[in-house]
This record gives C-alpha cells, structure tokens and sequence, in this order.
C-alpha cells in the first residue's frame, strides 16, 4: 500500500506542471445498482458531481428553505425513518399545520417517473418547488428563497462551489437538491443479497416470497416494488381524496393513487396515501377481508386477495426482507 | 475501507497525469478539446454572420385599437356588460422564428419571454442575433412548448421565481389574468390561470403572420419592429360573463377556450416598421 502512495506521490511531481492538483473531496458519480433497470431521471442534463452533491445535501437539511426557518425537508423525510416522515400519518410543516397526505419514503427517486400519491409532479427537479411553495409544509415563495439565498454570503460560496457561478438561480437549487436525492438509493437489504447470490432465504420467507410473487407482484413490481401505476386497491366506496383524478380529470381515474414501493416497508408505517393503517397486520387483513367496491377498483381485487393466517405470517418475514439498514445508517447521506 | 479510499484517489492521480494534450483550447472554436491544456494553433472557427436586432412590440388594447388596455383601470366588455378591472396580465411567448426570403427561417435559439403588464418594458420583446438579410414573415407560440414542461428545471424566462409554474401538477401558468369585477362571485374577484401541454388539454398555439408586400431589413445596425396587438376581452368570447366562470387554476376545458379564444382572435400581427 504504501509503496502505491509513494508511486503516486511521484506520479503528481513528474505530471503537467501545469495541472494543479487539489483533491478536495474524493469523487463522486451516480450509483446503478445492477440489478435495478436504467433510471429514469436524465442523468445527462444533471450530471452528479461530489460538489453538488454535498450543496444538496445541505440544502435538504436546511430549514433556510421554509418561511420562518422551522422546516427542512429531512423534517418530513429523515434517515432514520428511510427518508420518510416519524410514523406519523400526515406531516406537519410550518406553524404546525397538517397535509393530508402520508409521506412517502424518498429513495429510488432516480427509477420513479412521476412523483406525489396523484403523480401530479412529472420531474425530480420539479418536486422540491411543491413543498417549498405548500401553505401547510414550508410556506415559501420561490422567489423569496432565491433571494434569501442570494443575500446570503454562506450560500453564495456553497453555490459557487457547485456551479461556479454568482448568481443562485432556482435551476441550481433544484438541480442541487435533486442529486442528493438521486443518491439516496435503498438497494442493500436482504433481499437484496439474496438476489445477488450473498444470503439466502429461510424457509419461512421463501414461502412468504413465493405468495408475495403471486398475489402482490403484478402491482408492487420487483426489482423497485411497484410499477408506478396508479391504482384503486379498495379502501373506501367513496374516497375523500379524489386521487389522480386531481390531475387528470377523468372519472376513471378517481380514488386511484401511485402503487407504492414496499421496500423498507415495514420501517415505515403509517400506511396507504393517507396513513390510515398503522401495523402491517392490518394491511393484509384489508387486501384478505377488507376491499371494499369501488366503480375503479382494481379488476384483480374484486374478491380481495384471501390470506390464512399461515400466508399473513409468510408474507410478512418476507416483507421483512425489504428492510435496508444500511441506508437507514449511511454516513454520506447523513446531515451534514 | 481506506485502502478502497486511496486507490480511488490514485487512480484519479493517474488519470489526470497524462502529459500529452495539445489541441484547440477555446471554447468557442469548432474542434475545441476539452482534454487539451496547450493551444497549438489549430482552432477553426465558423464564419462570422452579420447580425442586427429586431424588437417584437405588443400594443395591448380593449375591443378596439384605439382604446389602450392597462392595468388597474375599468373597463366594460361589449358582449357581457361586465365591468372588469385587470391587476395582473401575463402570458408567455414563446419559439419566435423569422422567415426569410429565400423561405427558409431563422429560429431564435432559447426563445422563452414572459410578457407583463407590470413592468413598461414587458411589452418590448428584443430580439438579437437576427442574420442581416429581408425577412417575410414571423411564426410563434403562444404559451409554453410541451417540451419545456416536462424537462425539468429552466432558467431564464422560465424560471419558476415568476410564479407562473404549477407546483401540485407540473407546468408552466402560461396565461395569468387576475382583477375584480363587481359582476363576479367569490368576492367581486376574478382569477385565471391558463395553462395545459397536453391531450385535450394542450393550450399552447402556433400562430404565423406573412408581412404582407414590404419585408422587414435586418442590417447591423437597423431598428426594426414587428407590431402585434393583444386585446385581453377576448378571453371571454365563449365563457361569457365573469359570473359563468370566475375562476380557473388548473388545465382542462375552460382553460382550453378561454386560452384558445384569446390566442386565437385576441392576438394578431399588425404591421412592421423598419
Ligand atoms: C411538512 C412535511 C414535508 C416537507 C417539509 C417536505 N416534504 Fe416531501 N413529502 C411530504 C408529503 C406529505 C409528501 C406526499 C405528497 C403527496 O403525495 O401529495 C411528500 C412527497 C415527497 C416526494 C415524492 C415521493 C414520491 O414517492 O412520490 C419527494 C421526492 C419529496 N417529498 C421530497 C421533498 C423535498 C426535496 C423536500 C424539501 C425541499 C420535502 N420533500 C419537504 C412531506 C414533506
Ligand atoms: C391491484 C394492485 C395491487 C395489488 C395486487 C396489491 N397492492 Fe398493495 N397497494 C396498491 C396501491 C394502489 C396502494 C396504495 C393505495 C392508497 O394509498 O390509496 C398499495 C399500498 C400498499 C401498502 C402500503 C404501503 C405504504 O407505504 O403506504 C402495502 C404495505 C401493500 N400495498 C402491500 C401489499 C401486499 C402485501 C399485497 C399482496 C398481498 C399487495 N399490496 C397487493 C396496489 C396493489
């Protein structure tokens, strides 16, 4: 080892005298697991850099981003909770108003191609300007919070060590807090490993995998546990939040929402779009006894999906699985 | 861990220590190498294109052209009786492009103006870097290309500071009318917010004008003027009354006429002016 740092040390005294070298920080590209498809978001019109990596991740934990500087986006999406909010079923933001809505766990963000329970928002970069300008979350104006950035010398030299320019644009901020999210990638819980050929099953969650493939699957899609489609799985005759209708206008598509991941989701309960459901157990006794009619029900859920005890039990040690506890602990993602 | 650590950082080292880069170092050359660290003179560049300006002028006016539209001033419209009070009119334009002579067209790369009633100025799109030569006429979208709407965070005009962008349901306010009437509901006020790229939803026009017998001369130091009016009432040319739909803020129907009905009859190609 230490005759390659003396090989190298050589190395940098006989290179270009030109080129100055000044290793700041080691170097930082996008992650790919192998087994997840081509991600999504255009990695080539943002491509991560260690530099706007760290100014994002600032950013995420900074309440500079909310009116009365109270809230910062790991107020409602924490790393101990997988990037989503503290188990609770609606979030509070600024002056302790409350959404309607669960917070969903941000990880994969780079596979997901529509973001929001309604799919409302159709960009990563596009997605931090909706709880950044959200009367009940931060309660700011985007020209405000690129005014206060700009009038701050602290955040003119954390974007100028980004983007190399003076002026702070909301492009930048955007794009800066979009590649932090892009490497929050969850990709290393049992399961995982299993894939891989690194662990292997008991015999318990086989089973629980077996069923999970044959009864969640077609919606909760593997390798990212769901396909992205947006869906009625049967909680209400009448849905008090209209869903994708919201977007689209269409009746056919009231009461549906985004199929959500099931990775790490026994870490993150509250469940559904509204965190309606607290316990996994109460889940699978909804899609076992609980689907109720909907004119947009799901056709694969007309008579729910039965689950005996035995199945219930399988399929959570299988759902177990999906938990990455290395996420939850890694230091790069940390607040700074 | 840290030997990982320092054989990525070697290996860095390594890459950057090769010795050999001669090549084109400007920027603005055609065979720029970003890898070069040594001019050796080889850099070609594209022939120099004489160009000039040209300023797009929208004159806003009521019904009739002789009757200036600002804002905070009443005025009443011919088909509803309304009485409407504008305190915000603003519109993007958008892809303007010129037609030459010759037929072919120059396009203005990021073609991107947000026109507000606000600001003097707002009315007054410059245009620079137009190829000297005679044009024949313009083409150019009202509102904001599809394109534009789903790829991510812009700058410029389409920054969202402007607050012309959706948050909950991604996309640009391509058209912003707020004001007061005392014939609508909800407190005397009217509110919309046009916008939609796409289905039936789309909003954003395509609109072209020849300039007719005499063609507008770009030289390098010509100050020539294409003149096009806006006249806000037609907003309401199928909607109707303030009291039939005093509100829009999301894409669907009603954005779709009102939007259509004033890019389609409420802004049109006047003149030019050399
Ligand atoms: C007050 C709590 C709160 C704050 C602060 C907050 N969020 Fe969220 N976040 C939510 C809720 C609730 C949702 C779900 C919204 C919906 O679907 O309507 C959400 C959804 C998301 C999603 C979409 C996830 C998905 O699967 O569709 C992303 C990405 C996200 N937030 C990122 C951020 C970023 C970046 C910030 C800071 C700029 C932030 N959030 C601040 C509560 C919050
Ligand atoms: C027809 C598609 C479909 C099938 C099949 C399906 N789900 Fe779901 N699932 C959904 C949708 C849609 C939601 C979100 C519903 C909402 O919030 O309104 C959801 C939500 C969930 C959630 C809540 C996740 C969270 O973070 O809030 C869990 C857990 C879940 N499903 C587990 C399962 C299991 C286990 C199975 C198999 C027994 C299954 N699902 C089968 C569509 C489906």
């Amino acid at each position: 080892m230490r005759f390659i740092i003396i090989l190298c040390l050589l190395q940098v005294l006989t290179a270009c005298k030109k080129t100055l070298i000044t290793p700041v920080l080691p170097l930082l590209s996008f992650y790919q697991p192998v087994d997840f498809p081509e991600p999504v978001y255009p990695l080539a019109q943002n491509p991560v850099t260690r530099e706007k990596f760290e100014l994002g991740r600032l950013l995420f934990y900074s309440p500079v981003l909310s009116l009365d500087n109270t809230i910062s986006c790991a107020t409602c999406h924490a790393q101990t909770h997988l990037f989503a909010d503290h188990n609770v079923a609606v979030s509070s933001g600024v002056g302790g108003l409350t959404g309607t809505r669960n917070a969903p766990p941000v990880f994969n963000m780079a596979w997901q191609p529509h973001f929001m329970w309604d799919g409302g928002v159709n960009h990563l970069e596009m997605f931090s300007i909706a709880p950044i300008t959200n009367p009940v979350e931060m309660n700011e104006t985007m020209l405000n919070v690129i005014n206060k950035l700009n009038a701050s010398d602290y955040w003119k030299k954390q974007f100028k060590a980004a983007f190399g320019t003076d002026q702070i644009t909301d492009q930048q901020l955007f794009r800066a807090l979009t590649q932090y999210m892009l490497m929050i990638v969850s990709d290393g819980s049992h399961y995982d490993k299993v894939k891989r050929g690194q662990a292997s099953f008991t015999a318990d969650q086989q089973a629980g995998y077996n069923l999970f493939l044959q009864k969640c699957a077609s919606c909760h899609k593997e390798p990212l546990f769901t396909d992205y489609s947006f869906r009625n799985n049967g909680l209400d005759e009448i849905s008090a939040d209209d869903g994708r209708y919201l977007i689209t206008q269409l009746e056919s598509d009231k009461g549906r929402f985004k199929v959500p991941t099931l990775r790490n989701v026994l870490l993150t309960y509250p469940y559904m779009h509204d965190g309606r459901f607290f316990t996994i157990d109460q889940v699978l006794e909804h899609y076992s006894s609980g689907v109720k009619s909907h004119t947009n029900l799901d056709p694969s859920l007309q008579n729910g999906i039965p689950l005996t005890a035995d199945e219930k039990k399988y399929l959570k040690r299988f759902l177990e699985t999906l938990n990455d506890y290395e996420l939850m602990s890694k230091m790069e993602l940390s607040e700074p | 861990m840290k030997k990982i650590a320092l054989l990525v950082v070697a290996a860095g080292i390594l890459v950057f220590n090769s010795c050999k880069k001669e090549g084109c170092t400007d920027p603005e050359a055609l065979n720029y190498s970003d890898k070069a660290k040594t001019d050796n003179g080889t850099c070609q560049y594209e022939e120099v294109q004489e160009t000039g300006k040209v300023t797009l002028m929208l004159a806003h006016y009521w019904v009739n052209e002789t009757m200036d539209f600002s804002l905070n001033m009443q005025y009443v419209h011919p088909e509803t009786g309304d009485s409407l009070t504008f305190t915000t009119f603003k519109y993007f334009v958008s892809n303007i492009k010129l037609k030459k002579e010759d037929g072919t067209w120059w396009t203005q790369p990021e073609s991107y103006y947000l026109v507000n009633l606000d600001e003097a100025e707002g009315a007054q799109l410059v245009l620079s870097g137009v190829p000297v030569g005679n044009y024949t006429g313009i083409s150019y979208v009202m509102g904001v290309d599809s394109t534009r709407n789903v790829s991510g965070a812009q700058t410029g005009a389409l920054s969202t500071t402007s607050g012309m962008f959706w948050s909950w349901n991604t996309g640009y306010i391509m058209v912003k009318a707020e004001g007061t009437s005392p014939q609508a509901g909800m407190g005397g006020a009217f509110t919309y917010h046009l916008g939609g790229f796409s289905g039936n939803n789309n909003i954003v026009t395509t609109k072209t004008a020849a300039f007719g017998t005499e063609s507008l001369n770009v030289t390098t130091t010509s100050t020539g003027m294409i003149h096009l009016g806006v006249d806000p009432s037609r907003l309401f040319t199928t909607t109707g009354s303030v009291s039939n739909v005093g509100m829009v803020h999301m894409p669907g129907q009603n954005a779709v006429t009102m939007a259509t009905d004033f890019y389609n009859s409420g802004v049109s190609f006047k003149y030019i002016h050399n």
